[in-house]
């Protein structure tokens, strides 16, 4: 039995329709229900819904042997895993936005505030790659208010097309990292499991390579 | 209300039976490394902090610190090598190479704030210092894999790597430091794209090669994989180390429980040769790791190699109580009560036939005696009366 962990919301819906096409019995996580954990003996695979931010803490400690979640939850969370492969959907990109007028100056404010979800990523990427000291104020949703009225000078958060930040009249204005969703894997699961594993991996591995062919055609 | 007093987070009870099942993997474990000739140490529980900070490799914040009465800086012991490390360059400084020595202790770290990983758990392992090559990275393998098949963990999955392969290879492919540090990165999270992404500067087959790190799953066959790839001195050194250990590990019949795995790194960077890790099912982490780290002892004054292993008894039998292998409670024995001097006769006389026996000192009468018994499933109920034998 292989237990895959889900991040609630259209990742696992995305993850779902994957697994179906690389020729997997997806019927269980099919189900509508209020059940967490979508279990179906035959296909051998049990599927547990999971908040994003807890998917990588299943996989870690081995609870679920598989996790698909993005990247921003893996970068936030740091967690022990194997990272096997790049889904391609969910794409988006970590980034500090702030007001317009900020542009290019983001690095003339001394000890910036910093409104955020993701205050392990902000300050790696801060202090390791800006190597600077900024004050982090931790948010839980609509970060993009710190800015406007005064919580902070600037946020980080994640950017998909940029409109919320351009209606609030914010800004990108450096990008921190690229986000997709990521297939990950516990360490002992790829070594005790890897009979099963190995295969499901290689089988996602194709679907991936043949829809990022089709994308390619698409454009 | 009254104060409530719990257990620090990280840190738990351990219950009479567990308790006396722990005691019993700790016995059979204590017994097998004498019979091997490891020598048992007792090391403080308390270190000056410098000892760890000396080896550069514990993060200051996951130690348990605190001061002496001078203001000096100490913590709570953190694993077993480094304070065994101490003591083999320090007090057994003139003692004759090689030293076997063994451990089995409660060691305490900070890990991730509501993680639910135990800060306090306790440790067995074996160090063998001052002796290099193969036969003795083989002995501390299957002395690991010994005591796993000991305390009854038998699906055992063991992968060994070698730190030097990867150092090799970077020269090979003259790798900058920072590309290295990233690329062994990459490679210890099986993260393709990462891969691709910072090897994109190698020529097609080295970044084929590092791939292939990815992926080692089998013996002797992953080991010839390499050779036909490698030609730095270092790295192919490591390949000849691994294929003599497996050579050895075969004369001991383990040849089935080893995967090799070059793309293996130690979550800690004191390894410098062999490395590997061992792993069951129902638990997340690896139950046993250990390796060769030939510089350590060198801070504390003694330039000795070194190799060891340590298992997380608190994992294993984690381990064990999923897999459904706990062992069988043992009988509670016999309690006694009534007159005073023929319970008192009677409870020794059993002890020294070597059965457990329990003397009431509270005075039950002989129905409150047996609800006793049944609730603490003790077997046998004996009430002594004036004239009973003992």
């Amino acid at each position: 039995m292989i237990t895959i962990a889900l991040s609630k919301g259209r990742l696992a819906e995305q993850a779902i329709d994957l697994l179906e096409k690389a020729g997997y019995d997806v019927n269980a996580a099919r189900e509508k229900s209020r059940k967490l954990i979508l279990e179906d003996p035959k296909s051998g695979l049990r599927f547990i819904l999971a908040k994003p931010a807890d998917v990588p803490t299943y996989v870690e400690y081995g609870a679920a042997d598989i996790g698909v979640v993005g990247k921003d939850t893996l970068l936030e969370e740091g967690r022990q895993l194997y990272e096997v492969i790049d889904l391609g959907f969910g794409r988006c990109r970590m980034c500090v936005a702030g007001p317009k007028e900020l542009e290019g100056k983001l690095d003339m404010i001394p000890n910036k505030r910093v409104g955020t979800k993701y205050p392990n990523i902000t300050r790696a990427y801060f202090e390791g790659v800006k190597n600077e000291s900024v004050e982090i104020i931790k948010l839980n949703g609509s970060v993009e208010l710190a800015p406007l009225i005064g919580l902070s000078e600037v946020i980080v958060d994640i950017v998909e097309s940029g409109r919320t930040l351009y209606e609030n009249g914010l800004e990108v204005l450096e990008t921190v990292a690229d986000i997709s969703a990521r297939v990950v894997v516990n360490r002992v699961s790829m070594r005790m499991k890897s009979d099963e594993i190995k295969p499901m991996i290689d089988r996602l591995r194709e679907q991936v390579a043949i829809m990022n062919a089709e994308g390619r055609e698409d454009k | 209300m009254g104060k409530k007093f719990y257990t620090p987070d990280g840190f738990t009870d351990i219950l009479p039976d567990d308790c006396a099942y722990k005691r019993t993997l700790e016995g059979s474990l204590r017994n097998l490394f004498a019979m091997n000739g490891y020598q048992e140490i007792e090391t403080p529980g308390v270190e000056y902090c410098d000892v760890y900070s000396a080896t550069g490799f514990v993060k200051e914040e996951d130690l348990y610190k605190f001061t002496d009465q001078k203001g000096r800086l100490l913590c709570a012991r953190y694993d077993g090598t480094v304070p065994a490390a101490r003591f083999a360059a320090g007090i057994f400084r003139d003692e004759p190479l090689p030293i076997r020595l063994s451990y089995i202790e409660n060691m305490y770290r900070f890990n991730q704030m509501g993680g639910g990983k135990q800060s306090g758990f306790t440790q067995a392992g074996i160090e063998l210092l001052g002796a290099r090559g193969a036969a003795s990275d083989a002995e501390v393998i299957a002395l690991a894999i010994k005591s796993a098949l000991e305390i009854g963990i038998t699906d055992l999955q063991v992968s060994i790597g070698q730190t030097e392969f990867f150092d090799g290879l970077a020269r090979q492919f003259n790798l900058s430091d920072e590309d290295k540090e990233d690329i062994k990165e990459a490679v210890s999270c099986k993260d393709s794209v990462m891969i691709e992404k910072k090897a994109s500067g190698l020529n097609s087959e080295d970044r084929q090669t590092i791939t292939m790190l990815t992926e080692c799953s089998g013996t002797y066959d992953t080991i010839e994989q390499f050779e036909g790839r490698v030609t730095d001195a270092k790295a192919l050194n490591a390949l000849r180390n691994i294929r003599n250990i497996l050579d050895i590990l075969d004369k001991y019949g383990y040849t089935r429980y080893i995967t090799v795995d070059l793309g293996l790194f130690g979550s800690v960077d004191y390894y410098t040769g062999v490395i590997f890790k061992c792993y069951t099912y129902e638990v997340g982490f690896p139950i046993m790791s250990g390796g060769r780290y030939d510089s350590m002892s060198k801070v504390f004054g003694r330039d000795l190699e070194a190799v060891g292993f340590s298992m997380s008894l608190t994992l294993a039998i984690t381990a064990m109580m999923r897999q459904g292998k706990k062992l069988e409670k043992s009988g509670a024995g016999t309690i006694v009560g009534g007159k005073t001097d023929l319970a008192i006769a009677t409870a020794e006389k059993l002890r020294a036939q070597g059965f457990p026996a329990i003397l009431d000192t509270t005075g039950m009468n002989e129905d409150e005696l047996n609800r006793y018994a049944a609730l603490k499933g003790i077997e046998t109920v004996l009430y002594m009366r004036e004239g009973d034998a003992e």
